[in-house]
């Protein structure tokens, strides 16, 4: 190669480390300071207790949030969220040497490259799902953006030189890095393809090298041995053990851990075999509205209007960005051919084929005007994140050749200078997303947390629903020591076979005064005795998926009565998850607190325990004898018996309200129950203080209802009547099938 | 020419050893029940040593 031209394609590895150390710099200014909605406590959770978090287990992701919480800085949250932000920097970064790599072909002024480079590097880290994600350690992606975005920058290598004398170890430590970020997440393999297709195109013959090729295989499989962690940690059962993938039911050995029974756990964890999937062909949704809701994210990466003000902006400005990239790929693709031939096959993996591997059903918010489609529970735009960041490259890549349009349209030698201002069209991604991208500041799901543990007496079981009312739970109980007295038992996990096992296993803790809320101090709170449940291990497992049921089923337990309607409970028949529950009620009643989270949405009705159902702040007491009104004890039409003195002293310490307000907005619509459950709390204790001549009370304390929905942006929900019912049931968050057995 | 994958140099080697040494010493450690020397050695061995012992010549 002349020396010219290896100056021209010299990677500018100090500019890009200054460009990602800047992005670094806007990522941790918006980090969220804790925890947050979906899955963000979950993984926090996961990684801090070197857990396994739900399948296939992330234990790529767990090491190394793990190596993350032990950083010197902030709270554990804050560390594991700084873990994101510093994968999605460092992306941005790569993905400068690759754009700078791209215009070495095209461009001869080493500074135009440069200001093409970090433009690049900025669209692609203010895309708003890139941003938002990075702030917040809510997934694993952000660490699967870093392998796509090295596995991208060493093929582009590859490609400048693939006879070179590193060419080989370059496909060697690509096939490593394959599977190692297999093992944070099987998006780490959407990358093979495109290299594939370089080395295809570039050098067919390597493919038939069958050295180098046993050599990558022997690469890739060492990158899966991560995976040996599930096993190892499962046998010491970690708090969160999702899948329980271990033959060992005491303590780790030999024997046990090189058994069948951990061999089958351990694939059926790595296949996500809990969750099913449905086959390929069978279509969730038509793929035309799949594609659709590809575009709707889209349009969200440029300006993110989440309460729809500016559509018309908004679409104007996905269209700019479409085109630019659009422009960018055929620039890529007539300057520099070698690299095309991988970049362009990823950005279609990530885009065409993972819209059609994915198979969602309509998004969320998708198509509103359509009622009765089946609907996944949340925006899943974090799905979209690897392709909405590498189209951010191909839209850098168009916003140069404009530029130099213009440049070359001013005068006869390009006047780049003159027309530079064009470039900040990149900055209007940084502009427009900046309010709903931040996490900054929001401390309302740790709030909300502390909050519902403490609804809950000492030593309380508390039945839980979905990922927004259990993973926040289990962030505050086992990061931040917060009520580790409670047992949570969330009924979608109580479906599975392993979840049960884990909740029997785990620890009393002693109720500790001190920390606890000042309502339940100066009391003798009686220690437990005896396991939450009664069976024996194989009783459990003899526990059937459903009874196939349809008429009333009664529930007995001594001055219990309860008349069960299966056509009240969510899939119309009893599961094991209800069954477990009564058995749950069974064993403890008087010994601990028996307690249903509200967000539940009528989870005690369903049961048929209204007349028992005693409403305390954010859950539900179950008592030991049918209700009746007394000073204390309010009959609320609609929503049953209301504790108002203990429901009074609760709200008082509740810490979310404030926190929310604060914040004025909510991440999201679909997990907006849980600000609903506040002010849907509020307007009842307000109807019960009404109903006992507390006026004065009753409108202030509806009044703070009322302020968290608008701080929550829900007004809407509460318009006109103010009825006191439960909020909707915080779903259960990821593509995971269902974990409950399909419908009888 | 690329440089033969059986021909790596002596420093390859001794970084490849030292990859599979600390992950070896993480994974007992991590079946010991351990969780700071572990997840630090699992890191340090998969993230650090082993990419580049396939890397340099």
């Amino acid at each position: 190669m002349a020396t010219a031209a290896r100056e021209t394609l010299r990677p500018s590895y100090r500019a890009a480390a200054v460009t990602a150390a800047a992005i670094l710099a806007l990522y941790v200014a918006t980090l969220a300071p804790t925890t947050a909605m979906w899955d963000a406590s979950e993984y926090i959770t996961a990684a801090y207790t070197l857990g396994i978090p739900h399948p296939p287990g992330n234990p790529l992701f767990v090491l190394l949030g793990r190596v993350a919480s032990l950083l010197p800085l902030g709270n554990v949250a804050f560390r594991i969220n700084l873990l994101a932000a510093f994968c999605s920097a460092l992306a941005a970064g790569i993905w400068f040497l690759v754009a700078e790599r791209v215009l070495a072909q095209w461009i001869e002024v080493r500074w135009v490259r440069r200001m093409g480079a970090v433009l690049a590097a900025v669209l692609s880290a203010t895309a708003f799902t890139v941003w938002n994600q990075s702030v917040v350690n809510e997934k694993v992606y952000t660490v699967s953006l870093a392998f796509f975005a090295v596995v991208s920058w060493l093929t582009v290598l590859w490609c400048d030189d693939p006879d070179g004398r590193r060419a080989d170890r370059i496909l060697i430590l690509i096939a490593y890095l394959i599977g190692l970020g297999y093992t944070n997440h099987p998006a780490g393999f959407l990358v093979g393809p495109a290299v594939a297709t370089a080395v295809l195109v570039r050098r067919p013959g390597t493919l038939l090298r069958w050295r180098l090729i046993l050599a990558a295989v022997v690469a890739l499989g060492f990158g899966l041995t991560p995976f040996a962690l599930e096993p190892i940690r499962a046998a010491h059962h970690p708090a969160l053990n999702e899948g329980d993938p271990t033959g060992c039911k005491e303590k780790i050995g030999f024997a046990c851990t090189f058994s069948d029974t951990t061999v089958t756990r351990l694939m059926a964890n790595i296949n996500r075999v809990q969750y099913g999937k449905p086959d390929l062909s069978a279509r969730q949704a038509p793929f035309s509205a799949q594609m659709g809701m590809w575009w709707l994210y889209f349009k969200w990466q440029w300006l993110r209007d989440p309460h729809s003000t500016q559509s018309t902006v908004q679409s104007m400005l996905a269209l700019l960005f479409l085109s630019l990239g659009i422009a960018g790929g055929v620039v890529h693709y007539r300057r520099d051919r070698a690299s095309f031939w991988f970049f362009g096959p990823l950005i279609a993996t990530v885009t065409v084929a993972l819209v059609y591997y994915m198979n969602f059903k309509y998004g969320a918010s998708q198509s509103p005007e359509l009622a009765g489609v089946a609907r996944e529970v949340r925006d899943r735009d974090y799905f979209y994140l690897w392709s909405y960041s590498a189209w951010s490259v191909w839209a850098a890549l168009g916003l140069v050749a404009v530029w130099r349009f213009l440049a070359l349209l001013v005068g006869p030698t390009a006047r780049w200078s003159t027309t530079a201002p064009v470039l900040l069209l990149g900055a209007l991604p940084l502009v427009g997303n900046f309010r709903a991208a931040s996490r900054a500041g929001d401390w309302a799901t740790r709030e909300w947390a502390r909050d519902i543990l403490n609804s809950v007496e000492p030593y309380g079981i508390l039945i839980t629903g979905g990922d927004n009312d259990t993973f926040p739970l289990w962030y505050a109980q086992e990061v931040e020591g917060v009520r580790p007295d409670v047992t949570v038992a969330v009924t979608s996990l109580l479906n599975t076979d392993w979840y049960m096992r884990g909740l029997m296993r785990r620890p009393a803790v002693k109720y500790d005064e001190a920390k606890g809320p000042a309502v339940y101090r100066g009391r003798s709170w009686p220690v437990p005795t005896k396991p939450i449940l009664s069976l024996t291990p194989e009783q459990l497992s003899q526990v059937p998926e459903y009874i196939d049921v349809r008429e009333p089923l009664r529930f007995d337990q001594g001055d219990i009565h309860a008349v069960i309607d299966p056509r009240r409970l969510e899939e119309g028949v009893p599961l094991r998850s209800d069954l477990l529950v009564l058995q749950m009620l069974k064993d403890n009643l008087g010994q601990r607190p028996f307690y249903i989270s509200r967000s539940t949405a009528g989870y005690a009705q369903a049961l048929g325990l209204d007349a028992y159902a005693l409403t305390q702040g954010l859950a539900t007491k179950i008592a030991s004898t049918p209700l009746t009104a007394s000073a204390d004890t309010v009959a609320v039409p609609g929503l049953g018996h209301v504790d108002v003195a203990r429901g009074l002293a609760l709200w008082k310490s509740y810490g979310a309200p404030a926190a929310i307000i604060r914040r004025g907005d909510w991440v999201d619509r679909p997990s907006a129950s849980i600000p609903a459950l506040y002010t849907v709390t509020a307007l009842a204790l307000g109807q019960a203080l009404e109903q006992q001549g507390r006026e004065g009370d009753a409108q202030s304390i509806r009044k703070q209802g009322l302020d968290v929905a608008e701080g929550a942006r829900i007004t809407d929900w509460f318009v006109g009547a103010v009825p006191p019912t439960p909020a909707p049931a915080a779903g259960s968050d990821a593509p995971r099938g269902t974990p409950v057995p399909a419908r009888p | 020419m690329p440089r033969p994958i059986s021909g790596a140099s002596r420093r390859a080697h001794v970084l490849r050893l030292a990859a599979m040494l600390v992950i070896l010493v993480g994974f007992v450690d991590l079946a010991r029940g351990g969780i700071v020397l572990a997840p630090l050695a699992l890191v340090v061995g998969y993230l650090v040593l082993a990419p580049l012992s396939f890397f340099i010549d």
